[in-house]
Formats: C-alpha cells, sequence, structure tokens
C-alpha cells in the first residue's frame, strides 16, 4: 500500500527520473555500439587475428570487473555529474558488445570466407556482406546484455551524479525509507524487461531468417 | 585456355609446386591428381591469384593474370570447393546472384539466369527461396556448382568438390556434372584424389607428386601407357578394366528394339500394339518423357503360353554411366537390356548387354 501510494503522490518525480535514465541508457548504448563495433571490425581484419584473439581474452577478464570500479575510476579522472556517467557506462558497456562481435566476426567459417574471396568479393564486401550478417546473432547477443548492464550499471553511476531512477535507490537507503527504494528498483527493472523484450524482437528482425532456422 | 610456365610455390623452405608447366586448353576438363599434399590445391588457387606464386607465369585467356586486378580475375573464374561454403544467410537465389550482382547485371537478366542455372543443375525451382541449411549434402554441391556458373565463366576450378559426398550420390553428381559439361563446354580444372573420379570425368589427367607434374596426357594415353611406376601404382592393378570405364553407356545407346506409349494408355492396348508389331518391350512415359514403366511380352515355350508382364518400376541407367556400371546394374537387375535416361531423367533409349560383351571382347583380345 505504501508503495502504491508513494508511486501515486511522486508519480511525476519518477517519471522524469525514467526519462533522464532512458536518455543516458540511450546515448551510451549508441556509443558503446558504435564505437565497439568499430574496434571489433579493426581487430578482426585479415592479417589482425592475432590482436583479435588478445582482445577476446582482455573482454572476458574484463567482464569480471565490476561496474562500481569503472565509475569510481572515471570519478577519480573525470569528475562528477552526466557526462562521467555516461563516459563510464560506454566503457563499461562496451565489453560484451566487442566481445560477442570479435568472436562472432572471428568464427565465421573459414570455407565461408574462402568462397567468398575466391568469387571476387572485396575486403570491405566480404565484412559487410558476408562475416557481419553471418555474425549477426552473436553479435546481437552482445548488444542486448550491454543494454541490461548499461540499465543496471546507470542507477549505480547515480552516485558520481548520473541521475535517474539511481536516486531513488540512493537517497531511499539515506533517508531509510523502503517504498521509495522498492519503487526505484521495481521501475529499473521492469525498463530492463521491457528493453530486453524490444531488443529480442529487433533481433529476430535484422537476423537473416535462413540463420535462425533449426536443423531438423 | 590456362597456360602455366616454370611456375614455382614456396611456403617457407618447402616447395609446394615445383617448376609447373602446363597447357590447359579451351573447353576441356583437366583433371588433377596425386598424394595428399602433393600441391594439387595451391596449383588450383595460383589460377585465381587467392596463393601467390613465388616464380614463373601463369596466363588466363592471353593474360598474365599478375597483370589483372584480382578481384576482376575472380570474378570472371568460377571456384568450387569441397565444403561449398554457401552463404548460409542468404537464399540459394541470393547466392547464386552473387557474382550477378557484383558485375552489376540488372534484376531481370539475373531472374532469368538462375531460372536457368537451376534447371542446368537439375534443381527444382521452389529451390531458390530455400536457405542452405535447408539443403542436402547433394544439392549444397548443386548449388554451389550453380553459384560458380551464374555469371557464366570460361573457367571453372574445382577443388575436390565431390569429396565430402557418400559414394552413391558422388556417382550421380558426376553423372549429371558430365551431362553439364557436354552442355556448356567450359574450361575445367578439377580436383580430385579418386583415380576412377579422374579416369571417369576428365579428358586429361596432370599427375603430381610432391610438386612436381609426373604426367599430363589423355586418360587413354595414360592409361594405356603410364611414365613410371608411380602412375602405374596410382592407376591400379586393373588398368584394363578401368580403361572399359572411359567407354559410357550414351556410346551404346538404341534407338529401337522396343517401342513407347503413354502411360496413360491401357495394358490391353499396349498389348495389342506391341503384338502387332511384333516388339517384345514397350516403355510407357509421362508428357514430360520421363519414364514410368515397362511392359515385356515374353516368349511362348513348350510348356508356357506367351505372357505379358508389367513393370512399374524398371531399373535404369545413365547415359553417363560408364560400361562398368552398366554392366553390374545389368547384372544385379537380371536384365539382358535396361532403359537408359539423361541427366533430366528423360528417355532416351536403351542398353543391350550383348552390345557390352562386344566391347569387352574387343578390349581383351588387345591386351
Ligand atoms: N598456407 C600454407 N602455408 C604453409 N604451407 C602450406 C600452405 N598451403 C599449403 N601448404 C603446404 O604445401 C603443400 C601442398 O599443399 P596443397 O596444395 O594443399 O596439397 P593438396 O591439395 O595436393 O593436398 C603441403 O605440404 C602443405 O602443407
Ligand atoms: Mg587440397
Amino acid at each position: 500500500m505504501n508503495i502504491l501510494s508513494f508511486y501515486l503522490n511522486n508519480f511525476g518525480r519518477i517519471m522524469s527520473a525514467l526519462e533522464v535514465h532512458i536518455f543516458i541508457f540511450l546515448v551510451a548504448l549508441t556509443f558503446s555500439t558504435v564505437i565497439g563495433m568499430a574496434i571489433s571490425i579493426f581487430v578482426t581484419q585479415e592479417g589482425r587475428e592475432k590482436i583479435g584473439r588478445i582482445i577476446l581474452s582482455v573482454m572476458g577478464a574484463a567482464q569480471s570487473v565490476p561496474s562500481l570500479v569503472i565509475i569510481a575510476l572515471i570519478f577519480i579522472f573525470v569528475g562528477i555529474g552526466v557526462k562521467p556517467a555516461i563516459i563510464a557506462l560506454v566503457i563499461y558497456g562496451l565489453v560484451p558488445i566487442v566481445f560477442n562481435a570479435t568472436s562472432g566476426i572471428l568464427s565465421v567459417r573459414p570455407n565461408i570466407i574462402e568462397a567468398g574471396k575466391g568469387m571476387g568479393l572485396t575486403q570491405n564486401q566480404l565484412l559487410w556482406r558476408v562475416k557481419i550478417p553471418i555474425a549477426l546473432p552473436v553479435i546481437m547477443g552482445g548488444i542486448r546484455s550491454s543494454s541490461t548492464i548499461i540499465i543496471g550499471s546507470a542507477t549505480v553511476a547515480a552516485v558520481i551524479g548520473g541521475g535517474g531512477l539511481g536516486d531513488f535507490i540512493f537517497i531511499g537507503l539515506k533517508l531509510q525509507k523502503p517504498e521509495m527504494l522498492i519503487t526505484g528498483a521495481i521501475t529499473v527493472s521492469l525498463l530492463a524487461i521491457i528493453v530486453d523484450y524490444i531488443m529480442a524482437k529487433i533481433e529476430k528482425k535484422v537476423v537473416s531468417k535462413g540463420l535462425q532456422i533449426k536443423k531438423t | 585456355m590456362i597456360e602455366l610456365t616454370n611456375v614455382t610455390k614456396k611456403f617457407g623452405n618447402k616447395i609446394a609446386v615445383n617448376n609447373f608447366s602446363l597447357h590447359i586448353e579451351k573447353g576441356s576438363l583437366t583433371m588433377f591428381i596425386g598424394p595428399s599434399g602433393c600441391g594439387k590445391t595451391t596449383t588450383l588457387r595460383m589460377i585465381n591469384r587467392l596463393t601467390p606464386f613465388d616464380k614463373g607465369n601463369i596466363i588466363v585467356n592471353d593474360t598474365p593474370i599478375n597483370d589483372v586486378n584480382p578481384v576482376e580475375l575472380r570474378r570472371n573464374i568460377g571456384y568450387v570447393i569441397q565444403e561449398i561454403g554457401l552463404f548460409p544467410h542468404l537464399t540459394v537465389f541470393e547466392n547464386v546472384a552473387i557474382v550477378p550482382r557484383l558485375l552489376k547485371w540488372e534484376q531481370k537478366k539475373i531472374e532469368r539466369r538462375i531460372e536457368e542455372i537451376l534447371e542446368l543443375v537439375t534443381l527444382n525451382q521452389s529451390f531458390a527461396q530455400k536457405y542452405p541449411l535447408q539443403l542436402s549434402g547433394g544439392e549444397k554441391q548443386r548449388v554451389g556448382l550453380a553459384r560458380a556458373l551464374a555469371a557464366e565463366p570460361e573457367i571453372l576450378l574445382m577443388d575436390e568438390p565431390f569429396g565430402a559426398i557418400d559414394p552413391i550420390n558422388r556417382l550421380k553428381l558426376q553423372d549429371s556434372f558430365l551431362e553439364i559439361q557436354e552442355e556448356i563446354k567450359k574450361t575445367i580444372v578439377f580436383v580430385t584424389h579418386d583415380i576412377n573420379e579422374a579416369i571417369k570425368l576428365g579428358d586429361k589427367i596432370a599427375i603430381i607428386n610432391e610438386g612436381n607434374l609426373i604426367q599430363y596426357d589423355n586418360v587413354s594415353k595414360i592409361l594405356s601407357d603410364p611414365a613410371n611406376e608411380f602412375v602405374e601404382n596410382l592407376l591400379g592393378q586393373d588398368r584394363n578394366i578401368k580403361a572399359l570405364s572411359l567407354k559410357k553407356a550414351k556410346d551404346y545407346v538404341l534407338k529401337d528394339g522396343f517401342i513407347t506409349v503413354l502411360d496413360t494408355e491401357s495394358r490391353e492396348s499396349v498389348e495389342k500394339k506391341m503384338k502387332e508389331k511384333n516388339i517384345k518391350i514397350a516403355f510407357a512415359l509421362d508428357e514430360n518423357n520421363h519414364l514410368k514403366s515397362r511392359f515385356v511380352l515374353e516368349k511362348a515355350t513348350e510348356t508356357k503360353k506367351q505372357k505379358f508382364i508389367y513393370n512399374p518400376a524398371p531399373w535404369i541407367i545413365e547415359r553417363q554411366n560408364n560400361i562398368n556400371e552398366a554392366l553390374s546394374k545389368m547384372l544385379e537387375a537380371g536384365e539382358k537390356q535396361l532403359p537408359v535416361v539423361n541427366r533430366k531423367k528423360e528417355f532416351v533409349g536403351i542398353i543391350k548387354l550383348s552390345n557390352i560383351f562386344e566391347e569387352v571382347n574387343k578390349k581383351t583380345n588387345i591386351s
């Protein structure tokens, strides 16, 4: 009851925090995706496969670093506010995208690449028409995990002034108002679930049907 | 036309191809054969510049290939590999359309061409919208061939294309491949490690060992005149029987001694026709000339009356079957004659055991 009445009484505040949260998420995800894909494409070019493998192990290790560590480091080096928060989230969101895109592109079967080259595809055509479309299910998986991670970590980024729904949780904690804390937590969780659902739909749409067929 | 002159390729200290000279004529089917690691794939990949060579010269259609942009060169040379490498995210249509699209053909022309090429490799038009994961091994191989031929290259390079196919389907693919080549007359270099495949398919065979070209000649010449012990061993003990396999069923097809009827015709009327014309065998065909069934009028003997036999699924021989294959089918079926069909399964005539025996007799007299 407490929670519901808190929700209704503070509806405006919750909605504007949600807006900020979504804004931070979208900006961070866009940067993570663009930068992450650029890195993956760079390290998977022919002749750089070794760098690709190194990046893979680095990213594998980086996935186990807690978001708070990154946020704290950014706080030390960049300071406080929305911008540092976004920078921290972009860096943190990069990890699954680079990991998945790099491993996805590197695992396109060599005979497919051989056939493509043999038909006279240029390196660029091979990348955009063959490797990336085939790796797309894995790449989309990376973007999906990145979304979930950014939404969750954005809550933590509130400690360095990121704003958003994290404020409710931290202020709720400080003021010992559980209804405030729980409201923030529930809203963030709902946001994460809905975004993941939308991402799953997008994935189904953009990934070729030929890759979604189950072998019988 | 492909001309290799003193071509050498080293990987580090290892000589993969040693001072190779080879002239491949336009419209001929040349087989490369030799033990694993002897340099077959390397030689093939040098022709479309997937592997650079160290010394010598390669000329394709009067131009040294090093003077041509490799991407341009490859768009004009079809390339088929054992693993095929179909693009799983594209439909059969899109896979086959790759090179025509790279060459900026009009959409209408591409559609027409793909219809034609699927027909050529005997794939039903409904395959166009399927994805590679929905195809069997043999179907994938046909799509791979269609893709390599789509933009009408003059030259086709094939690296053990049927190597991963089970023996029965491999024979079928070989038969239809020969029929296709009879129609398109491309300059083909075909790598294999199966001597029977080399003998069955090739106009010429290049025998390679440890990077050296051992013998390059017409198939019959290689069988009758092996250059050295290595070639003899490669050919095996049964060289004379293998030489028989150079003769194809199509060389023995007879167009008479039987009648054809429509498969809608009643048995009584077929029987009547056969008796009138005094013909022992009739084949029932549908409107596409596909063989449906067979009728036999057996001779009357002292103890038995004349019998009229209906046979709904007769044994068949493919035009491209060699005599060995035709013979074994006849023995297995226990028949003195069998119908022959082409790659589209259209009835073309019959083949008789007695004719094959004449050939065998001729051969054994020679050797
Ligand atoms: N990319 C490569 N790097 C180093 N050695 C290679 C490479 N490709 C082929 N070789 C070597 O060259 C020789 C010929 O190989 P290949 O042409 O593939 O043989 P084949 O196709 O006849 O089995 C082999 O000894 C093989 O190990
Ligand atoms: Mg090989």
